[in-house]
């Protein structure tokens, strides 16, 4: 089995503007995978691409194993959720999610167990009876995940999914994602949200139409070239920090608080048998700092 | 390469159906709206007709007849121009009878299916032809011809085109709705990325559509035959079909102007555009005779004139399917297919 995705060279342009820009990309199977980047940056262009809604004017693009331009004969693999919701308003959680299991074909008692499941999940399984357009903006995306998920796809591919979504669900969802990516499912997310994208297994970073970054979060991180920083409290402040610096140790000052910054968490000992705090902290790179750092550079 | 799945076909009716169901307003207007349209059109137009109607078409000859034919308070007449005009305008109901002036001889044409009226013509023609003798000194000769008219109202040749109009109007305005809705919402975009092909959305539309298609037919023939008496000659089922047909053809063409319009307030601004010269051109209200000749080739594409030929063919005169099938089902039937592969041809191409 190849990789779920995989884009090499791939330029589309509207007009002037080259939207994707060479783009090569591999994402494997049975992975949750982040797509980040400013907007602008091609995101949901790429998406659109993937699924077949837009002719690539070079490059070759496959999609679990099938060239783009055959897409349609995996639709039924694929679970697409755009931004739009895509519900309809007027029919009932029910009839939505009814709807959506026929059209791909799914036989009625699979379908009423799907649908007890999925609802459960994204927590409306108490309105089921409820019309879709008297749910709140949070509960609509829900659904829509929900009609996105109804025929269990092998690869799922999410424009923002937790836009609206209260933070305890959002862990639900991604703990979902997850479950899926387990059983070998693929999960492409594109999203605004760092601390989201930290939970991926694979982050993507985009910028002008190019995979500027490609890793782990903290793969990414240290791409970045960044460090985690250990705080400490100090008895002696000048004296503790004037021995440090002699070791060799950058040291900043901040409201009294010496912040050095680590090659490694190994080093946490060494210092430890320089100076002996009052209390200490260690700090973790952001991977909005990494992202920062890389957009510079790019 | 079409993939048709009737299954699938079916989802998307149901939905449609399912959408519509809970629409109570649109039901409503479904329902009630023919009522109030035939109410409207065929009082109004019934009161236009009041009196005897009488057509003349005056060739020479007879002007002292003429006037005292004008003369007559009860009888509104219109001028023709020609004998074959007021044969056609009495079959149709449209004219109680009429007189033709020839330097030779004078014809009365009248409706056999009315005597009342028919006596009162020929009593004022023969006693004009007679002043118009005495003073000429030479008798006037008067040829009396019955046609086969329908001793109709107006309601009764109007009532089948409403049945077609309304059908259109609101299949055409809820279609294009739909479709804009589908297109806004983002749910077509996720069709094109299902196993759902353009052609089983616009035929699952068709098919969920045509059940309130039915419905609204229903009770428009209920209420034209029972609350205004227009005949049903023919099989109801017939007439159905015509509709459900005519039906379709609107679906079709609303989907396809759907692409040109971006809300569903430009949906509205269609209406004259589409809905306003079927009516003025159908050759209903209007006959297709008093149409100039320049602009019947439109009249001719437009789909309510043959539904409403159709309609008044089965309901007025009880033909059946296969004596309607050429023009009229031939031309919904053309008009259908060729809107359904544009309408197909535009849901592909918003896409690329």
């Amino acid at each position: 089995m190849g990789p779920a995705i995989s884009a090499r060279g791939v330029v589309k342009s509207f007009g002037q503007l080259r939207v994707l820009d060479e783009l090569t990309l591999n994402i494997p199977r049975g992975v949750t995978y982040c797509l980040l980047g400013p907007n602008g940056s091609g995101k949901t262009t790429l998406i659109r691409a993937i699924v077949g809604l837009l002719k690539l004017d070079a490059g070759d693009l496959k999609v679990l194993g099938t060239p783009v331009s055959r897409v349609q004969e995996i639709y039924s693999k694929i679970g697409y959720m755009t931004q739009h919701k895509a519900l309809y308003p007027d029919l009932t959680l029910q009839e939505n999610l009814e709807f959506f299991a026929g059209l791909y074909g799914i036989g009625k008692q699979e379908r009423e167990q799907r649908i007890v499941e999925l609802l459960k999940m994204v927590n409306l399984q108490d309105l089921r009876r409820r019309l879709a357009g008297a749910l709140s903006g949070g509960m609509y995306q829900r659904l829509s995940l929900a009609c996105t998920l109804i025929h269990e796809p092998e690869l799922l591919l999410l424009d923002e999914p937790t836009v609206g979504v209260d933070p305890r669900l959002r862990q639900t969802f991604w703990e979902y994602f997850e479950r899926l990516a387990s059983d070998g499912k693929t999960v492409l997310i594109t999203t605004h949200l760092m601390d989201e994208a930290e939970k991926c297994r694979i982050v993507g970073y985009m910028k002008a139409g190019k995979m500027t970054a490609v890793g782990s979060p903290d793969d990414i991180k240290r791409q970045a070239g960044l460090k985690p920083h250990l705080e400490l409290w100090l008895k002696d402040l000048e004296g503790d920090c004037a021995r440090l610096r002699s070791e060799g140790y950058e040291i900043e000052i901040l409201d009294g608080v010496a912040s050095l910054r680590l090659e490694s968490h190994e080093q946490i000992k060494s210092v430890l048998e320089i100076v002996s705090p009052l209390d200490m902290r260690l700090k973790e790179p952001m991977l909005e700092e990494a992202f920062l750092q890389l957009s510079e550079a790019a | 390469m079409i993939q048709v799945s009737l299954s699938r076909i079916g989802v998307v009716a149901l939905r449609v159906v399912r959408q519509l169901k809970r629409d109570r307003r649109t039901i409503g207007l479904i329902a009630f709206a023919p009522i109030v349209l035939m109410v409207l059109f065929g009082y109004a137009l019934s009161g236009e007709m009041s009196g005897v109607a009488l057509g003349l078409v005056d060739e020479g000859g007879h002007p002292a007849l003429r006037s005292h034919l004008e003369g007559i308070e009860d009888f509104g007449i219109l001028r023709l121009g020609s004998e074959s005009d007021a044969e056609l305008l009495i079959s149709q109901g449209r004219l109680n009878g009429a007189v033709v002036l020839q330097p030779e001889e004078v014809r009365v044409l009248l409706d056999a299916s009315s005597l009342q009226i028919s006596q009162a013509i020929l009593a004022a023609a023969q006693s004009g032809a007679q002043e118009e003798a005495a003073s000429l000194q030479k008798p006037g000769v008067v040829i009396t011809r019955y046609l086969f008219g329908y001793d109709l109202e107006m309601m009764d040749t109007v009532g089948p085109a409403i049945l077609g109009l309304v059908v259109f109007f609101f299949t055409f305005i809820n279609a294009a709705i739909s479709f804009i809705r589908e297109r806004s919402q983002g749910t077509l975009e996720k069709f094109m990325v299902s196993p759902l092909s353009r052609v089983e959305i616009v035929l699952g539309y068709v098919l969920g559509f045509s059940l309130f298609t039915l419905l609204q037919s229903t009770t428009t023939l209920l209420v034209v035959t029972f609350g205004f008496k227009v005949p049903m000659r023919g099989n109801p089922l017939t007439a159905l079909a015509v509709v459900l047909l005519l039906g379709a053809g609107a679906l079709v063409l609303g989907s396809f102007l759907s692409n040109f319009a971006r809300s569903e307030f430009q949906v509205v601004q269609f209406i004259p555009l589409i809905i306003t010269p079927q009516i003025v051109l159908c050759g209903v209200w209007w006959p297709m005779q008093s149409i100039p000749e320049f602009i019947r080739p439109i009249s001719y594409m437009l789909p309510l004139t043959y539904a409403g030929d159709a309609l008044r063919e089965v309901m007025l005169k009880g033909s059946s399917l296969t004596e309607i099938l050429f023009p009229d089902l031939l031309a919904l039937t053309v008009f259908f297919l060729v809107f359904f592969a544009a309408a197909t041809l535009m849901l592909k191409r918003q896409m690329y």
